[in-house]
């Protein structure tokens, strides 16, 4: 079985005015790098926190290597967040501590190292990192995880060119080959290169499912590119 | 993962609440003090104060500070574990704990209980700091040379007639009744706590306004349980003064009644209020 999203008929609607998701399918596969691509406003982050168990959908549901969202799924899913969602005042090994005890596949080794390769000092208190470094501490928890899908909502947002290198290498060098990475963000062009697929959203809609290279292969552009003229303004 | 969950709690809990029991301790050190002013002795002494000093209005000043400051971290606490169930179940950290691969139930059962435990420190807390001042008053205004042995054992032939009467009042012993009074304390921290985070999820359920919704939800509660507290205790009044009881079987069988049910709604509200919490994050958490 190489499936391992099942989305069937997925709705969210806040009131009967704003409808972020609107009635999607989509089965997706295992051992692909995913962009989950679209304007503001499209519904990817509401996709993503409906994946996560965040968000209770209106409608439909979502199976995650054959289960429902809840506690099994969790346990297999690395979710990376679109904001610094650990207590500011807690250690980084306070951190590992947590990942450790609740995490069956998050490797503290790995965790430590890929620290100290950034030279940070797991005694430090989260809130007295840069904001960049805590993109790459939050990074770095997802990624020491041996997940069947990881979750990564705007990782690249708001960090310097440099640190965008650093993020997409380490996805590449961590993430479980078996397993499946979506990547919602607004900057293609700099991760265009690591997709192996794309999902394109427009007001809840799914507007496209396909392969990179398809994209390349029918349209000859580069995914930026069609991007731009398929949510052209 | 429920012992997990409650290890987790506690670390991010107990430096607050830690403080909070040292400045219990402080407090309580103030209350002391405003009893070693001159004008206690000189009541002990003489049955009168001979005039006020400085140092008796300084004393004065502090045991109206005692009380404040004992009130005030009797709530502190609870807004405290108010704000941190706020803080780690609905907002950005809420991504954590959401995302944990633990049912509802044991977050929220882990959350009461050392929220719950936190309320019950601070409240023995109280209970010793009174205590000990209650203590450090007797110490005060006791004759010279009168000890607490000797006030013991001048009470002693009191007892059993107290006793009787405390049965014949409260239809207990007072050993009993305080046994009573004891396990209600200890139940009672934890149906606060979990009204409290019931009120706070209810919260959650409106798209703005969610803290403001939350105090609303907790202040509405409290006024339908109280309405309801007064309207059994009324009908209870009411029928028993018909039977032309005693005055003090009549006052006894009142507190009684309202002890009981007093403890008894908070429990219901409790269990309701669980369920309520378990319910909004099982199928209608949004976060935002």
């Amino acid at each position: 079985m190489n499936e391992l999203v099942e989305i069937v008929g997925l709705t969210k609607a806040y009131d009967a005015k704003h409808v972020a998701v609107n009635n999607i399918t989509l089965t997706l596969p295992r051992g692909k790098i995913i962009g989950l691509l679209g304007p503001n406003g499209s519904g990817k982050t509401t996709l993503i926190k409906m994946l996560n168990g965040l968000l209770t959908p209106t409608q439909g549901s979502i199976i995650i290597n054959g289960k429902y969202v809840g506690v099994d799924s969790k346990a297999q899913v690395a979710y990376l967040p679109d904001r610094t969602y650990l207590s500011g005042n807690q250690k980084i090994s306070e951190i590992l501590d947590c990942f450790v005890d609740f995490y069956a596949d998050f490797s503290r080794e790995k965790a430590e190292e890929m620290l100290r390769s950034l030279n940070i000092d797991p005694s430090t208190k989260l809130k007295t990192l840069s904001k960049g470094n805590k993109e790459k501490v939050q990074l770095i928890l997802v990624m020491s995880r041996n997940a069947c899908l990881y979750v990564l909502d705007e990782p690249i947002a708001g960090v310097d060119p440099a640190a965008r290198d650093y993020i997409l290498r380490t996805i590449i060098n961590n993430y479980n080959p078996d397993a499946t990475v979506i990547i919602s963000t607004h900057l293609i062009g700099d991760i265009e290169q690591i997709l192996d697929e794309v999902i394109f959203m427009r007001y809840g809609h799914l507007v496209l499912y396909t392969s990179v290279g398809n994209i390349r292969e029918q349209h000859g552009k580069s995914v930026d590119a069609y991007f731009r003229e398929v949510f052209a303004c | 993962m429920l012992g997990k969950l409650l290890k987790h709690e506690w670390k991010s809990t107990w430096k607050v609440g830690g403080m909070m029991l040292l400045g219990l301790l402080l407090v309580s050190f103030f209350g002391w003090f405003s009893f070693q002013a001159p004008v206690w002795q000189s009541m002990s002494d003489n049955g009168y104060y001979n005039g006020f000093t400085l140092w008796d209005l300084m004393s004065v000043g502090v045991l109206l500070l005692y009380v404040i400051m004992l009130i005030g971290l009797n709530y502190g606490i609870m807004i405290y574990i108010g704000v941190h169930f706020y803080k780690t179940m609905y907002t950005d950290e809420g991504y954590l704990t959401h995302t944990l691969p633990v049912s509802k139930h044991e977050i929220l059962v882990s959350k009461i209980l050392i929220g719950g435990l936190w309320m019950l420190l601070v409240t023995i807390g109280v209970f010793l700091s009174v205590m000990g001042l209650v203590s450090s008053m007797f110490g005060a205004v006791m004759p010279e040379g009168y000890s607490w042995r000797e006030l013991w054992d001048e009470m002693q032939p009191y007892m059993g007639y107290m006793d009787d009467m405390f049965k014949d009042t409260f239809g207990m012993s007072i050993t009993s009744y305080f046994i009573l009074l004891a396990v209600m304390s200890v139940v009672q921290p934890f149906c606060t706590i979990t009204i409290l985070f019931g009120a706070i999820s209810i919260g959650q359920l409106f798209t703005k306004h969610r803290v403001l919704m939350a105090i609303v939800s907790y202040v509405g509660i409290m006024i339908v349980a109280n309405m309801l507290s007064s309207m059994v205790q009324g009908v209870f009044s009411i029928n028993q003064m018909a039977r032309s009881l005693d005055d003090n079987v009549l006052l006894g069988r009142y507190m009684n009644v309202s002890l009981y049910f007093s403890v008894f709604l908070s429990i219901v509200e409790a269990i309701i209020l669980y369920i309520v919490s378990h319910q909004i994050t099982t199928k209608k958490l949004n976060m935002e």
